[in-house]
């Protein structure tokens, strides 16, 4: 194992798997708490659609990526603001139709793409060094946003409606936090996949929401989930030789159910029963 | 009772804080409050009764700068309530509805009460010291400051309801608005949130609006009652709103007056 180490590819992986699953779980405590767990879903299949776009037509896909991602998010957020539209019938809709439009780009190359498949099912063996500055220039970025603005986010999470009437300025903030849902999944493509990568937002955080009541210590345990599962997850798929994005997702659904076995809240729970 | 004789009565010539004018509020065919004239006044315990769906919490959501007016007018610190700006609903302390929120939320009781202090701080500023300072002192008012660190959803309806409290007294409000903050209590945990609130309007000084379906449990204790039903009806000291040719108006058949005074609603009874 520690010559697999040694290879420059291997360090690169490394790298882009604990960036992406430090990035996803962080921002997965938000989505988790406000809800948002199919509107990431959605975005990650537009963004994927932004991909097959940018190969087809000979584009930077990541710049694809991040346009239909954003597109989905703000449509989605709109919608929900004006009240028009259940949340789950409209990203219903867009997550049907941009993965519609993916298939159709993709039908319409001339040839037969692996690095489009890639972005589907996720391949962090083959992240490249510009790949690696691109995952993470991003992740910098979203992470000191989410930092700048988390107990806004937070509070928002919890009642967005008490957080506009106390003076926060929570419209903003929900499309803030859309935002930077849209983009996580673009850095994210590459290494778990447009398949995978809801899981990596949405499993680490509901991990550690099994394990803990406090907000802080929430995110710190699905911090740690994210990194530490994509980390194992890539050494896996590498000793192996299994596909990374499984590798990583089926481990962390592993700690998942052994964190729902063992949860303080569910002893807790029965305790207080017990108690009356 | 017209609006212009409401504030001749109450005004002492002091300037109202809140000010409905011919204000009407929902959506055009949708109308929840129609030409409401009504003014606040700084210190005032006001008690907002009404039936179900009489738009008692489209009324707080107003105050709140939630939701301008379709027609007339909401002055709230003397601004248009559209140009109420931020800082200024931080001076506005709420309690919303029991059940808006998930109250199983991982969260602890002065993580709860320090997003009280979120909206006063302002952007890009984190808590302090001294924030802290003021969550634990809101907890020390409500009794709760030894269950800082338990989780929220351990609590009971009533110790939740406190904590709730706090999260809005942590915002150092001028004015603090309860929307039903007895329902689902047992009667004694009633009479204790209603005894909290009463004390810290004396204690703070705190402009009160509190609504309510308990008539009795407040005809005691506020300055003014006021009667909605999408119109207001009275406005005015609870003596002169609760007379029988009024009350009767407003819940019809529903609403029976007792020999000691108690009113009753029959649409309540199951509650008490």
């Amino acid at each position: 194992m520690f010559d697999l180490l040694a290879y420059d590819f291997m360090q690169r992986s490394l790298l882009a798997a604990a960036m992406v699953g430090g990035l996803c779980s962080v921002i997965g405590v938000f989505v988790v708490l406000r809800g948002l767990a199919f509107v990431g879903a959605g975005t990650s299949h537009a963004a994927f659609a932004g991909v097959a776009l940018g190969y087809l037509m000979g584009w930077p896909p990541l710049l694809l990526a991040i346009l239909f991602g954003l597109a989905t998010v703000w449509i989605t957020g709109w919608v929900e603001e004006r009240g028009r539209m259940k949340l789950d019938v409209s990203i219903g809709i867009l997550y049907t139709t941009t993965m519609a439009l993916g298939i159709l780009f993709i039908g319409l190359m001339k040839s037969y793409n692996a690095e489009v498949y890639g972005y589907l099912f996720g391949s962090v063996l083959s992240v490249t060094p510009d790949e690696l500055r691109i995952i993470g220039a991003l992740s910098v970025l979203v992470l000191s946003l989410l930092l700048l603005f988390a107990k806004e986010l937070y509070f928002i999470a919890f009642d967005q409606e008490m957080a506009e009437a106390s003076g926060v300025p929570a419209r903003q903030m929900f499309f803030l936090l859309l935002t930077l849902v849209a983009l996580t999944v673009v850095v994210s493509l590459k290494t778990v996949g447009a398949i995978l990568v809801f899981a990596m937002i949405l499993i680490p955080a509901s991990t550690a929401y099994q394990l803990t009541h406090s907000l802080t210590t929430l995110t710190l345990y699905s911090a740690f989930i994210g990194i530490t599962t994509s980390v194992l997850g890539v050494l896996i798929s590498a000793i192996w030789d299994i596909p990374s994005g499984p590798a990583i997702v089926l481990l962390a659904t592993a700690i998942f159910f052994t964190a729902v076995l063992f949860s303080p809240k569910r002893v807790r729970r029965a305790e207080v029963v017990h108690s009356h | 009772m017209s609006p212009d004789r409401i504030m001749e009565s109450v005004s002492d010539g002091r300037s109202p804080i809140i000010r409905f004018d011919h204000a009407s509020f929902g959506f055009p065919g949708l109308i929840a409050l129609k030409d409401i004239s009504l003014p606040i006044y700084d210190g005032e315990f006001v008690g907002v009764i009404g039936p179900n769906g009489s738009g008692k919490t489209t009324l707080c959501r107003a105050v709140l700068g939630l939701l301008p007016p379709v027609e007339g007018h909401l002055h709230i610190f003397d601004c248009a309530c559209n140009e109420l700006r931020c800082h200024h609903r931080a001076q506005i302390g709420y309690l919303p509805q029991k059940g808006v929120v998930d109250r199983n939320f991982p969260v602890t009781v002065l993580e709860t009460v320090m997003m009280g202090r979120y909206g006063a701080l302002g952007l890009l500023k984190r808590p302090g010291k001294k924030d802290r300072q003021i969550a634990m002192e809101a907890l020390a008012q409500v009794s709760m400051e030894s269950h800082q660190d338990t989780a929220l959803g351990h609590l009971s309806g009533g110790q939740q309801q406190r904590v709730f409290i706090a999260r809005a007294l942590a915002q150092q409000p001028k004015v603090l608005i309860l929307d039903e903050p007895t329902t689902g209590l047992d009667i004694t945990m009633q009479h204790n949130v209603i005894e909290l609130i009463q004390h810290l309007h004396d204690e703070l000084k705190l402009t009160v609006l509190l609504i309510t379906h308990d008539i009795n449990m407040i005809r005691s204790r506020v300055d003014r009652l006021v009667l909605l039903k999408t119109r207001l009806y009275a406005a005015g000291p609870p003596a002169e709103v609760l007379k029988p040719e009024i009350l009767h108006q407003v819940y019809g058949k529903e609403l029976v007056i007792t020999e000691k005074d108690l009113v009753i609603v029959e649409d309540y009874h199951h509650h008490h």
